[in-house]
């Protein structure tokens, strides 16, 4: 796969006059054959108590390689415990909680402030 | 079809009605008879829809089941005298293994503090974690889920896996967050599934303990909530208001004697 070693390899023989086209042919080749495929998307949903990103996680899920996971039935054994663990691990956010879920009918309630963060 | 009531001895002390209004479910593990259990299950391998009604119709289930003198006793203490029976039988029959269903509310759910049914499952077998039994989480019964976000929940802490012996009644509010969870094992998993109706205005003539002390309910998971003691206070017959503040159902750490502020006057040792 063409990633930033293989730019770098390519830059270091420019500079000394070393590049040739069979360099470029081949990485094009392999990215015909595949291996520039874009990598798929991890996603990790974390339910918590609050908005706050030390706030203990209440729910969670995982989808990697295309399939959705739960955690273990023992939340103790879950991965992270808060969404500033999963950030630590190298997790972004894409998606904080709705703040306008705490305007809309009381009788909704329970579990709804959700992280959604990739990698 | 008219509707058949049924009355019995209430069984449910205050403090496990005070637990059902705060959980919304109640396990009663291992009740029915082991020769009813194995007629259910033979029944239900000759008739493996999901509507096997017809079993309404077996003396032998109504009699070991659906008046199961644990099982209506819980009934009859939640739902008051001539409570009604059962219309609808419905069988959660699942070819083990199988994957989790999503979280959800059952059809029809609504938030209330009143509680006018019971839906109730009974499990004929042994369930146990690799059979995949039914997940619930405590207290839910008094929120509605967001449509969209309870059915993308997954693991959730707190919940309760229902792993039950056979011969298992379990009691819960229409409206508890509820799924089956993933099986691993290979085999039948039955779960029957009915309803009980109120016929009464409801009053507090289950098993009364007068040293019962309502007041400062004990600091764990799920809360005593507001809304669970409305529905405490609607079962007892009270008319109440949260004043709010420290007052009743106020949560503390360590036990308090007399009444709390706020505490329905029904339910006061002083009144």
């Amino acid at each position: 796969m063409v990633d930033a070693a293989q730019v770098a390899q390519w830059l270091e023989k420019l500079k000394q006059g070393s590049l040739v086209a069979a360099d470029l042919e081949c990485a094009l080749q392999r990215l015909k054959q595949g291996g520039g495929q874009t990598p798929v998307q991890r996603l990790l949903y974390l339910q918590t108590n609050t908005t706050d990103l030390e706030s203990p996680v209440l729910g969670m899920a995982t989808v990697e390689d295309g399939v959705v996971n739960e955690g273990a039935d023992d939340p103790d054994a879950w991965p992270y415990q808060t969404v500033l663990e999963a950030m630590v691990d190298g997790w972004r956010i894409v998606k904080f909680p709705e703040l306008a879920l705490a305007y809309l009918d009381p009788e909704y309630g329970g579990m709804k402030w959700e992280f959604i963060l990739e990698k | 079809m008219e509707v058949e009531k049924y009355d019995c001895e209430a069984t449910l002390s205050d403090g496990q009605v005070m637990d059902f209004c705060r959980k919304g479910y109640l396990m009663l593990e291992g009740v029915v008879a082991d020769e009813v259990n194995r007629r259910t299950v033979a029944f239900l391998d000759e008739r493996d829809g999901a509507e096997p009604t017809e079993i309404l119709q077996q003396d032998w289930f109504v009699d070991g089941v659906v008046k199961n003198p644990q099982g209506a006793g819980a009934v009859r203490a939640l739902l008051g005298r001539d409570f009604a029976l059962p219309r609808l039988m419905a069988n959660h029959r699942v070819e083990c293994p199988a994957p989790a269903l999503n979280w959800h509310q059952d059809g029809g759910s609504i938030i209330t503090p009143r509680l006018d049914y019971l839906q109730v499952f009974y499990y004929p077998e042994e369930v146990t974690r690799a059979l995949g039994p039914t997940q619930i989480l405590p207290g839910s019964h008094l929120f509605k889920g967001y449509g969209g976000l309870l059915s993308r929940l997954r693991s959730v802490r707190d919940s309760i896996l229902t792993i039950s012996p056979p011969g298992t009644i379990f009691l819960t509010a229409y409206s508890i967050w509820h799924r089956r969870s993933a099986s691993t094992a290979r085999g039948i998993r039955n779960n029957l599934k009915y309803n009980y109706w109120r016929t009464v205005e409801p009053r507090r003539d289950w098993v009364e303990d007068p040293n019962f002390n309502f007041s400062w309910p004990a600091n764990e998971f799920p809360p005593f909530t507001v809304r669970a003691a409305q529905m405490l206070a609607w079962l007892c017959g009270e008319e109440w208001q949260h004043a709010g503040g420290q007052g009743w159902p106020c949560f503390s750490s360590t036990p308090h004697g007399g009444d709390q502020p706020g505490l329905p006057a029904g339910l006061r040792q002083r009144p």
